[in-house]
């Protein structure tokens, strides 16, 4: 089966800092992967260059077939690929649902007739319904993460990257965003890339891990094995065993 | 060819002196004012009712004056900018308001004819065969002197240690025990001052009338978009850029282009690289 | 959308009968040459705040629009004695033109940065109708310009007509889902594109249609006082135009108009204080942005008819 996304060799270097460097891996369709990595380890920065927001140095990001490289964000959006946004920055002074209906006003979106009940049911869908009408000013922080996921869905996207969703959640909402996580998985058929640094939320949803440490992938493996990597241990823990080791 | 060398140098370094003020309270406040055009006017003519007017001697008139309008400065920081601080649109908008305000002012009280001030040397000095104003000369060399002394303040006292930490990260600053309003102010005054000291020291060459402020006011600001603002040393190459095209353009086209020279300069640079030769802040 | 309800309809009927039938009954042609000024300056204002109003991006330099359509309107009838009607749509032409070839490389800026760029561009048309003054007629300008209309009367029905089509064109726009993803652009760029939007084709459609209209005003400007002259350009203009707009209350189109219309009547009435205007224009914008900076006019109307809502 082909690969739905295949990333080669990207680098990007931000003046002496390299964010990323060779980065490598595939996507299979209907996956549902994990980037994990402490913080500063350029998941974020790995987002923005599969999204378009940042250009890479070098290397190539291949989407269904197709080169990503130089295209605008949006562009890249209406080949379907969306992302979430670990700051949640939605449009102010508008209801939530109006912050929906926007991304269904997106070229690729757009063939739906009625954009106002299309985004209502995106709503529903992410438990959101009841709070349509509201100013999104008030929404608390998890259903602000529910409705990038809506605005993110309204774009009818193949592949769903996801940045830190659990981010900043008390350990009562992190359960039920999970469990959306993976109803929308099974239901919309979706591919799915989620960065988390925190280890736990992982395991029960994503099947392959790819841990990341400054810019380069350190390891490729299911949940059980990833957390027995020596390197992976490393990167989090640090280097206490090695030092000791070498003094 | 001297001539043009000399004449550049005079205009770059007033051109310079204009600029590093906008710049600077951009630096450190963000502050992109307006207004400051009406600084430099407020300067030529508080030199003018100072020295012509009043007969005070030069010596007594010039600081006079800068320190006038330095308070001035202070005053609309404090009082109609500080409000507005959280937009930056908004703070455009009020400077140049007051900029048509004091034009408007001046316009009013003083009428629109050309007024004169003194010189402070009245002779005319010749260098390799051109013949060139003392007061020119003077300009020249204390633009220099203060852009020096300007220069080392920043880099070498506490003050300007202060000053650079709030152009940098004004919460941070506010954290670690530094007054930024008070910062703020003081380099509202240093700016509006060294102004002022651009007015007052090309007011006997230049003459003194109401819209004086609004063609410095477009170079100083070609000189730091194209420098990039915040950026001191920024300003002084492309005030040294700008000063001696405008001088080449005047000669060999016509006066009436120079500024256009800005103007053009301005719009290319935002076009092509917004943040400027040497800026730090990208406008985007 | 948002769909105008009965009591906006039923206000904006009276005010369009009000300013419709005044001149008639007060039968003075200085009244009605003042009205028409004001209903020029009401399209300025309104077809300022489409755009800018609705997606924050502030335009400093909308002078370069009126001035465009005001010119192409002095060419057209000094230049080549075309029919005075060409103005119009020539003018519009025109003044899209220039937002194009202004707005591409400009919109990517910055908030301040946008409208230092725009007010510059305004100046440097400005400069250069002084320097080619054999083509542009200098600092005089260009006269003998033709009347579209020969009864001050009919031609102001026939502005105050443009300026109702106009500000229900817009007003429609900004309720529609284009005034959603203008509003969208406004609150963030980046969230708007990852939400698939083409952010740069809405903000330059915007100007354009914001240049349509400032455009069609500089005609009719033209047509008006017969003569075009460079302080058109000025960035006195644009910022006049701004000052109404935040009098009326910035982003609900209607509201800018009625400024515009208010102010200009209010000029008219301070004549005698001639060179202090300027000074009250100024202290008008300060008080604003200091205590209204959500305008007068459009909130005063909400509040009003809050309750039949």
């Amino acid at each position: 089966m082909n690969a739905i996304l295949e990333v080669q060799d990207v680098s990007k270097r931000f003046g002496g800092l390299t964010a990323v460097k060779n980065v490598s891996f595939s996507l299979q369709p209907g996956e549902l992967t994990g980037i994990l990595g402490p913080n500063g380890a350029g998941k974020t920065t790995l987002f923005n260059l599969l999204t378009g927001f940042i250009p890479p140095d070098s290397g190539s990001i291949r989407f269904e077939g197709q080169e990503l490289r130089g295209l605008a964000p949006y562009k890249i959006v209406n080949r379907g690929i969306a992302r979430t946004f670990q700051l949640t920055r939605p449009f102010l002074g508008m209801t939530v649902l109006e912050n929906v209906i926007v991304a269904c006003l997106s070229p690729r979106a757009r063939d739906a007739h009625d954009k106002e009940s299309r985004a209502h049911q995106l709503l529903d869908q992410v438990g959101l319904g009841a709070k349509a009408k509201d100013a999104v000013e008030t929404l608390p922080y998890g259903d602000l993460r529910r409705l990038e996921i809506a605005r993110a869905l309204a774009t009818r996207p193949d592949l769903l990257l996801l940045d830190e969703p659990f981010a900043g959640l008390g350990s009562s909402e992190i359960e039920p965003l999970a469990q959306l996580i993976k109803r929308l998985h099974r239901e919309e058929n979706l591919t799915i890339l989620l960065i988390e640094h925190k280890l736990r939320e992982f395991m029960a949803l994503v099947s392959r891990v790819i841990a990341i440490d400054f810019g380069e992938i350190i390891a490729v493996a299911a949940p059980a094995d990833i957390v027995r990597d020596p390197r992976v241990i490393e990167a989090y823990i640090g280097r206490t065993e090695a030092d000791h080791a070498s003094a | 060819m001297l001539e043009i060398l000399i004449y550049g140098a005079v205009s770059s370094a007033i051109y310079a002196m204009l600029a590093v003020g906008f710049t600077l309270i951009f630096g450190v406040a963000r502050i992109l004012n307006l207004a400051h055009g009406a600084f430099y006017a407020l300067g030529g003519y508080s030199a003018y009712v100072f020295a012509t007017l009043l007969h005070f001697p030069l010596f007594i008139a010039a600081p006079l004056a800068v320190l006038l309008v330095a308070g001035l400065g202070v005053l609309m920081e404090r009082f109609l900018v500080r409000p507005l601080r959280t937009s930056q649109l908004a703070v455009l908008m009020i400077t140049l308001s007051v900029s048509l305000a004091v034009e408007q002012g001046l316009f009013i009280t003083f009428g629109s004819e050309y007024r004169n001030v003194p010189s402070f040397v009245a002779d005319k000095i010749s260098i390799g065969g051109v013949d060139i104003g003392g007061q020119r000369l003077l300009a020249l060399f204390a633009s220099v002197t203060v852009l020096c002394c300007l220069w080392l303040f920043i880099q070498r006292t506490r003050l300007g240690a202060a000053i650079l930490a709030v152009s940098q990260d004004p919460e941070a600053a506010q954290y670690m025990g530094i007054p930024t309003n008070r910062i703020f102010s003081i380099v509202m005054a240093i700016s509006a001052g060294t102004a002022a000291l651009a007015g007052v020291l090309v007011s006997p060459f230049l003459t003194v009338q109401p819209g004086m402020g609004l063609l410095p006011m477009v170079k100083a600001f070609a000189i730091v978009i194209v420098g990039g603002l915040g950026s001191i040393p920024g300003s002084i190459l492309a005030s040294l850029l700008l000063g001696y095209s405008e001088t080449i353009v005047a000669y060999l086209i016509s006066s009436s282009w120079t500024e256009l020279v800005s103007l053009v300069a301005v719009v290319t640079t935002l076009m092509i690289k917004p943040s400027g030769l040497l800026g730090r802040r990208a406008a985007f | 959308m948002r769909r105008a309800s009965l009591i906006d309809l039923s206000g904006a009927a009276v005010v369009v009968a009000v300013l419709a039938l005044t001149p008639m009954l007060l039968n003075s042609n200085y009244l009605t040459g003042v009205l028409t000024v004001c209903a020029i300056y009401a399209i300025w204002a309104a077809s300022w705040d489409f755009m800018s109003g609705l997606t924050g991006r502030e335009n400093f330099g909308h002078a370069l629009f009126i001035g465009a359509g005001a010119y192409t309107a002095g060419f057209l009838a000094t230049v080549w004695f075309a029919n005075p009607w060409y103005s119009l749509p020539a003018a519009v032409v025109v003044a899209v033109a220039f937002s194009l070839v202004v707005g591409f490389p400009t919109l990517r800026l910055k908030g301040p940065y946008f409208a230092l760029a725009m007010l510059t561009a305004s100046a440097i048309m400005q400069r250069l109708c002084l320097i080619f003054w054999e083509y542009s007629g200098g600092e005089e300008g260009l006269y003998g310009l033709e009347p579209l209309i020969l009864s001050p009367l009919h031609y102001y029905w026939f502005v105050l007509a443009i300026l109702v089509i106009g500000v229900a064109i817009l007003t429609a726009l900004a309720h529609s889902h284009w005034g959603l993803l203008l509003r969208a652009i406004r609150g963030d760029e980046a969230t708007c594109q990852a939400a698939g939007i083409n952010v740069t084709f809405y903000k330059i459609a915007s100007l354009m249609i914001s240049a349509a209209f400032a455009g069609l005003g500089g005609a009719l400007y033209a047509h008006y006082q017969l003569q075009v002259s460079p302080p058109l350009f000025s960035v006195l203009v644009s910022i006049t135009v701004i000052i109404m707009v935040y009098v009326g209350g910035i982003g609900s189109i209607y509201g800018p108009a009625m400024g515009a219309i208010l102010l200009t009547l209010l000029t008219e009435m301070l004549r005698g204080f001639g060179e202090y205007r300027l000074w009250i224009y100024t202290l008008t914008l300060m008080l604003i942005l200091f205590f209204l900076p959500n305008g007068l006019i459009a909130p005063l109307w909400r509040r009003l008819t809050e309750r039949f809502r």
